[in-house]
């Protein structure tokens, strides 16, 4: 088996600042990703044989992209791109971890031992069932977002976003940029109420006004081109457009319903810490506030509950990649110090300025979380909408499995829900209605999101075909 | 303080299939009966196994000799009641629980292990298992998802497969209705036994201590049995065997019935939601405990070089799995016995302790707990249990620890 001093889950931001860190410290390293190039979502890169001029353009992307350029080009890093990690596991000598590895669209990769791994994997979309969420040409923000930085890509002409993420901001001019037509962008909660939340924070958000700046400008920019924002307009269902063409988007509002025609709409009501694989291995989570899902606990240096495992960037909680560059470097730097070539002071000295900017970024971040906040402002699913779209499984099942577990007098989770109805059972994994059905067990049994358990996470944390596992074996 | 201390007719460890099935059993004899799970019900092997429902003997009752022969027989026997256990369980327990009984094919690729099917089925028949044995052009007719380069098989049609997530609550819930009382989270801390042959049972229940007086115990906790048996000085020779269990996402249907292999480990069927079910017995890993031990108490890590042995016999007699997605796959620990039979009945040096442990009991779980129940209920041993007697061990009891 190949075997690495360190292996990087997560070619992102966290991921190659840690990388960076590691290399410059002479320990052998892999990183893993499941995109065929590094960057993460964040620096989602076209595939090498395409030519696009201007590729992410604005300050907000400068630092990433520095990082890229210097990191990815360091040959000492051993990329292996296109792989998901199935599994991360303590290793039969009890000597580090193994990894199983498995190719994402091509041949897969045999598995890999490291002494120590760190897992930045990033976040995801947050899906949210409402009626009529499964027609298609409703998708994600981030879905929608990979296909115009990726692919130079719009599924569609006349776009409306809806939610209540301020990232819809910036993605609003990626998409005009790339050549839409954006019907709307329609935020849920009401401006009075954003504008509220973010004055107290503004002050702090300062420190560091880059983001700040950023917004401010996204949304000049959206006024100057034309594009209608409504706030305090949520949205009631999609429907199919005229000959199953398109889709109807209806809101209400404080101002009455509103209704859009459109080729695509992209909701956008937060993003879930991706931590299955830390899951599966036992490392300690939590319930991520505000938005959900469960983010990585480490001890402040970046190391996880279980030694030898660390964790960094939105794995730990959704902050954006600044903040992920930061904790990926310190993580990076723990690695290093554990592995004998820091000493405590060289160590606390190195960490110190990461420290210190990712401290400046606390102010803009807890901004953020107060006022792109879902709880409150989610759409409703009635009954017959289907919380498991893998399964089939409409929300009344669900509701029908909890008053089950309910009737058998004892705590119950998420699991012992999805054995009952199914629903969390099929291709995702739950990825995509795990917070749901946590969001109602907690609401039915009147206790918080926090104390539910979620699912049990299982071997692989990715789907995999079995020709793919069977083909894949040790190189 | 002394603790608080409550009686009962037959107290049982283990919230398992064999646990509940006993205590529903038991119930129904007019006795008061307690079940003690520390978990909670259907937690270890029972929930956690395959659900396969396989009757034709297995490979190793087909040895030379006379031993392997007069066992062979004695499961034949068993798995004859066993079917019509099986057959009756959804009327009995008044619910669904999802078992199909369309058969079941135990699959050979190679000549030589169809000529050991052809042995097979020869002794089947002479036992009255009516396993049919089918070459390869006529499992091609009768099955034609599985692979074109199949030797043959054998043909049983009441094997198949029932749902280990629902069958032991199906059985709890009904030996409650019977007024056995059940409580989980519930942990065994000592267990001794009087003068008068009375067994004293300490519990911890929510963090709380009390007592159990019972004539009778039934351990019924897998591989953890053995360390209930430690108490007394009792030696079980069970082993713990930490398995893989995988399954597919769904797909239309297309295998009716349970498939397994003369010469590998496989077992395989769809379920009624469409997903494949694989596994066989091929071991996963425990991890070790800080006393370097293997650790019993969590959950055995997947072995990845075996779960890709698994898929790829798995694939070999069914290639379209190949296409398919694994989405989960699972690990359990059941146990083996030193002789690889069941372990059940009483313990001849501790009368009035009984056990039933050692793989293999979801197929054989209800009629196992049918038998044992009357067993305990009569204090006379049925005869039909009488090869899994603990007797064949005595020999490993001289230094227990009894009054």
């Amino acid at each position: 088996m190949r075997t690495y001093d360190v292996a990087i889950v997560g070619g992102g931001p966290a991921g190659l600042a840690a990388a960076g860190q590691v290399l410059e410290a002479g320990l052998s390293l892999c990183v893993i990703d499941e995109q065929q190039r590094p960057g993460g979502q964040i620096l989602r890169q076209p595939p090498e044989t395409f030519a696009v001029p201007g590729w992410l353009p604005g300050a907000s992307y400068r630092n990433a992209r520095a990082l890229l350029d210097r990191v990815a080009a360091d040959e000492r890093m051993v990329w292996f791109g296109g792989q998901s990690v199935l599994a991360i596991q303590p290793a039969a000598d009890n000597d580090g971890w193994d990894l199983v590895l498995a190719g994402t669209a091509g041949p897969g990769s045999g598995p890999v031992k490291a002494r120590r791994v760190l897992v930045a994997g990033g976040c995801y979309d947050m899906p949210v069932a409402f009626a009529g969420w499964t027609t298609p040409g409703v998708m994600s923000a981030g879905g929608l977002q990979t296909l115009v930085k990726a692919q130079q890509f719009l599924p569609g002409e006349r776009v409306v976003l809806f939610g209540t993420h301020p990232l819809m901001i910036v993605l609003a001019q990626q998409v005009i940029a790339a050549g839409g037509d954006l019907a709307a962008v329609c935020f849920a909660q009401p401006f009075s109420r954003m504008a509220q939340l973010a004055l107290g924070k503004i002050p702090a958000a300062l420190a560091s006004p880059g983001p700040l700046v950023a917004a401010a400008q996204g949304m000049a920019a959206l006024r100057k081109a034309g594009v209608a924002v409504h706030f305090g307009a949520s949205v009631e269902r999609c429907d199919a457009g005229p000959e199953g063409r398109g889709v109807q988007v209806h809101f209400a509002g404080k101002a009455g319903p509103l209704h859009f025609s459109a080729d695509v709409a992209a909701m956008c009501y937060g993003f879930l810490p991706q931590s299955d694989l830390l899951r599966q291995c036992g490392a300690e989570v939590r319930w991520s506030m505000p938005a959900g899902g469960w983010e990585a606990v480490h001890n402040g240096l970046y190391r996880s509950s279980l030694a030898g495992l660390y964790v960094a960037g939105e794995t730990t909680g959704v902050t954006g990649s600044d903040a992920a560059m930061s904790e990926g470097a310190m993580a990076g730097l723990a690695i290093t110090a554990d592995a004998g070539k820091l000493d405590q002071r060289t160590l606390d000295a190195r960490i110190a300025p990461y420290r210190r900017r990712r401290q400046r970024l606390e102010g803009f971040i807890d901004l953020l979380r107060t006022v792109a906040d879902p709880r409150g402002r989610l759409p409703e699913a009635s009954g017959d909408t289907l919380l498991c779209r893998c399964e089939d499984i409409p929300a009344q099942a669900v509701d029908e499995a909890i008053i089950e577990a309910t009737a058998m007098g004892r705590a119950f989770g998420a699991s012992e829900i999805k054995l009952r109805c199914r629903a969390g059972m099929g291709l995702c994994q739950g990825r995509s209605c795990e917070h749901a059905l946590i969001r109602r067990i907690a609401a039915s049994r009147k206790v918080s999101e926090a104390s539910v358990a979620g699912f049990k996470a299982r071997f692989p944390v990715r789907p995999v075909t079995i020709s793919q596992l069977i083909d894949n074996g040790e190189q | 303080m002394a603790s608080q201390v409550s009686t009962a007719d037959v107290l049982i460890v283990g919230g398992g299939l064999i646990g509940c099935a006993s205590a529903w059993h038991l119930a129904d004899h007019g006795l008061a009966i307690e079940l003690v799970e520390r978990g909670h019900i259907n937690a270890g092997a029972s929930g956690q196994n395959a659900g396969s429902l396989h009757f034709q003997i297995e490979r190793r009752f087909l040895e030379q000799g006379e031993q392997a022969a007069r066992e062979g027989a004695v499961i034949v026997l068993l798995s004859k009641l066993a079917i019509g256990d099986w057959a009756t369980l959804e009327d009995r327990l008044g619910r669904p629980l999802d078992i199909a009984m369309h058969g079941g094919l135990m699959v050979a690729e190679t000549e030589a292990e169809l000529d050991l099917l052809a042995f097979k089925v020869g002794r089947e028949n002479e036992l009255g298992l009516s396993t049919v044995l089918l070459d390869a052009a006529e499992l091609r007719a009768h099955s034609r998802c599985l692979s074109p380069a199949l030797a043959g098989a054998a043909w049983l049609a009441e094997e198949g497969h029932a749902n280990p997530r629902i069958l032991t609550d199906a059985y709890a819930q009904a030996a409650k209705q019977r007024g056995a009382v059940l409580h989980t989270g519930t942990r065994v801390t000592r267990l001794t036994m009087e003068q008068d042959g009375t067994y004293r049972v300490q519990l911890v229940e929510a963090g709380k201590e009390r007592t159990v007086l019972a004539r009778k115990v039934l351990l019924a906790a897998g591989h953890w049995s053995t360390r209930l048996a430690n108490m007394l000085g009792l030696n079980l020779p069970l082993y713990p065997a930490p398995l893989t269990m995988s399954v597919t996402d769904r797909a239309d249907p297309m295998l009716p019935f349970l498939v397994q292999h003369v010469g590998q480990r496989l077992s395989m069927k769809q379920t009624d939601d469409g997903n494949l079910l694989i596994g066989g017995g091929w071991p996963s890993r425990l991890e070790r405990g800080e006393d370097g031990l293997p650790d019993l108490d969590r959950p055995a890590l997947v072995d990845s070089a075996n779960l890709r042995a698994n898929l790829e016999v798995a694939a070999r007699v069914m290639p379209a799995l190949r296409q398919r997605s694994l989405l989960r796959t699972w690990t359990g620990t059941t146990c083996v016995s030193a002789d690889q039979l069941p372990i059940v009945g009483e313990i001849s040096a501790a009368p009035g302790l009984f056990v039933a442990a050692g793989g293999s009991l979801f197929t054989l779980g209800p009629v196992l707990a049918r038998l044992l129940a009357q067993t305990i209920a009569t204090g006379t041993m049925a005869e039909e249990i009488a090869l899994f007697s603990p007797a064949r061990f005595a020999k490993l009891d001289a230094f227990a620890v009894l009054p």
